[in-house]
C-alpha cells in the first residue's frame, strides 16, 4: 500500500497541460502562452508542461465560449484525453459566456458539456491567476490519481 | 547595455521568476481592474451600472429589506464601465485578482450589497436609504441639508428641494 502511495505521489508530480481553444478571442490563449513561456511566470516550476497531443494530457484548459461551430470538435478532442483528467475553464467565456452570454452562436457555459473542476475568471485572467487556478487543479488531480 | 553589465545585474538580482504560488505574489499594479467592490452606504440607487454592464453581471433586486446589489464575477468582464459611470463611486474595482475557484464555489463568487429601506422623516412613507442626487442643485447643499434630505422618501426629497429653491 505504501509503495502504491509512493508511486502515486511520484506520478502526480508532472501532469501535462493541454489547451482547447473553443472559439476564444485569443486573449486567454495569449495569457496561457505567457504563463508557460516567459521566465517571469514559469508554469514549469510546478512540474507542468504543455503538450501537443490530447492523448498525452492530464489537465485540460478550455478557453472561449464554445461556439456552435467547434462544439463537436471540442467534444471529440475532450473524449480523446485519457482519464483521470482535470478540466479547467480559463476566462469568463467558458464559465458563463461572459460578454457572449445568451448568444445564439454560443454554447456557454461549458459545464453543460464537460465536467469542469476549476474556474479561472478574468477577461483575460492574469498569468498569476492562471497559475493559482492550475495549482488548484493540481490538488484535484492528486486526489483523482 | 553591453553583455557584461547585464551579466553583473543578473548576478546581483537573481532569478526574475515570481515566487508565486510558492511565495507571496509580486506587488499588483494599483490600477489593475480586478474584483468589484460595492459600498451600499454611498450608492445613489440610479441603476446606471446595471443598465451599462455589457455582460449583464450586475443585478439589482427589490426585496422586503430594501434593494440588493449583486455582481457575479464569473460573468463580469472587468471593463470598468460601472466604476467610470458611477456618480458617487459606490462601485469600484479593486486590484484583487485572486478569483480562481473550484466549480462548487462558482455561484458564490458574487459581490453582495444591501441598500436598506427607510421610513420617511416627513410623511412616514417607504423609501430607500440612498445618497441623494445633489450634483445639479444650486446653490450647493450643506452637509447638514444632505443628511436631512437623505432621511426622506423620493417625493419628500423633491418637495424639500423645491421649498429650498423658493427661499430668497
Amino acid at each position: 500500500m505504501t509503495v502504491l502511495a509512493r508511486l502515486k505521489n511520484l506520478a502526480a508530480r508532472s501532469p501535462w497541460l493541454y489547451r482547447i481553444n473553443a472559439g476564444s478571442c485569443n486573449g486567454c490563449d495569449v495569457e496561457l502562452a505567457t504563463t508557460a513561456l516567459i521566465p517571469r511566470y514559469d508554469v514549469e516550476r510546478l512540474g507542468i508542461q504543455y503538450c501537443g497531443s490530447p492523448r498525452h494530457a492530464d489537465i485540460v484548459l478550455i478557453t472561449g465560449p464554445l461556439t456552435k461551430h467547434v462544439l463537436e470538435a471540442a467534444k471529440r478532442i475532450y473524449a480523446e484525453i485519457p482519464d483521470p483528467k482535470v478540466t479547467v475553464a480559463v476566462g469568463v467565456c467558458p464559465i458563463s459566456g461572459g460578454i457572449y452570454r445568451e448568444s445564439y452562436a454560443v454554447c456557454a457555459p461549458i459545464d453543460q458539456y464537460f465536467p469542469v473542476d476549476v474556474n479561472i475568471p478574468g477577461c483575460p485572467p492574469r498569468p498569476p491567476a492562471i497559475i493559482e487556478g492550475v495549482a488548484k487543479a493540481l490538488e484535484i488531480w492528486r486526489q483523482r490519481l | 547595455m553591453n553583455f557584461l553589465s547585464l551579466f553583473a545585474r543578473n548576478l546581483r538580482r537573481g532569478p526574475y521568476t515570481e515566487p508565486f504560488p510558492f511565495g507571496p505574489p509580486s506587488p499588483t499594479p494599483k490600477r489593475l481592474r480586478g474584483r468589484i467592490a460595492f459600498d451600499a452606504a454611498t450608492c445613489e440607487g440610479c441603476l446606471l451600472c446595471e443598465k451599462l454592464c455589457p455582460s449583464g453581471a450586475i443585478k439589482f433586486t427589490r426585496t422586503p429589506e430594501g434593494m440588493t446589489f449583486d455582481c457575479w464575477h464569473p460573468t463580469c468582464v472587468f471593463c470598468g464601465t460601472c466604476e467610470f459611470y458611477c456618480p458617487t463611486k459606490a462601485i469600484h474595482q479593486t486590484n484583487d485578482w485572486h478569483l480562481a475557484h473550484f466549480q462548487s464555489e462558482k455561484f458564490g463568487m458574487t459581490e453582495h450589497g444591501l441598500i436598506p429601506n427607510l421610513v420617511c422623516a416627513d410623511c412616514g412613507g417607504k423609501g430607500l436609504n440612498t445618497v441623494p442626487n445633489t450634483a445639479k442643485v444650486r446653490p450647493p447643499l450643506s452637509a447638514e441639508e444632505v443628511v436631512q434630505l437623505r432621511a426622506r422618501c423620493p417625493k419628500c426629497r423633491n418637495k424639500f428641494l423645491k421649498s429650498r429653491g423658493k427661499k430668497p
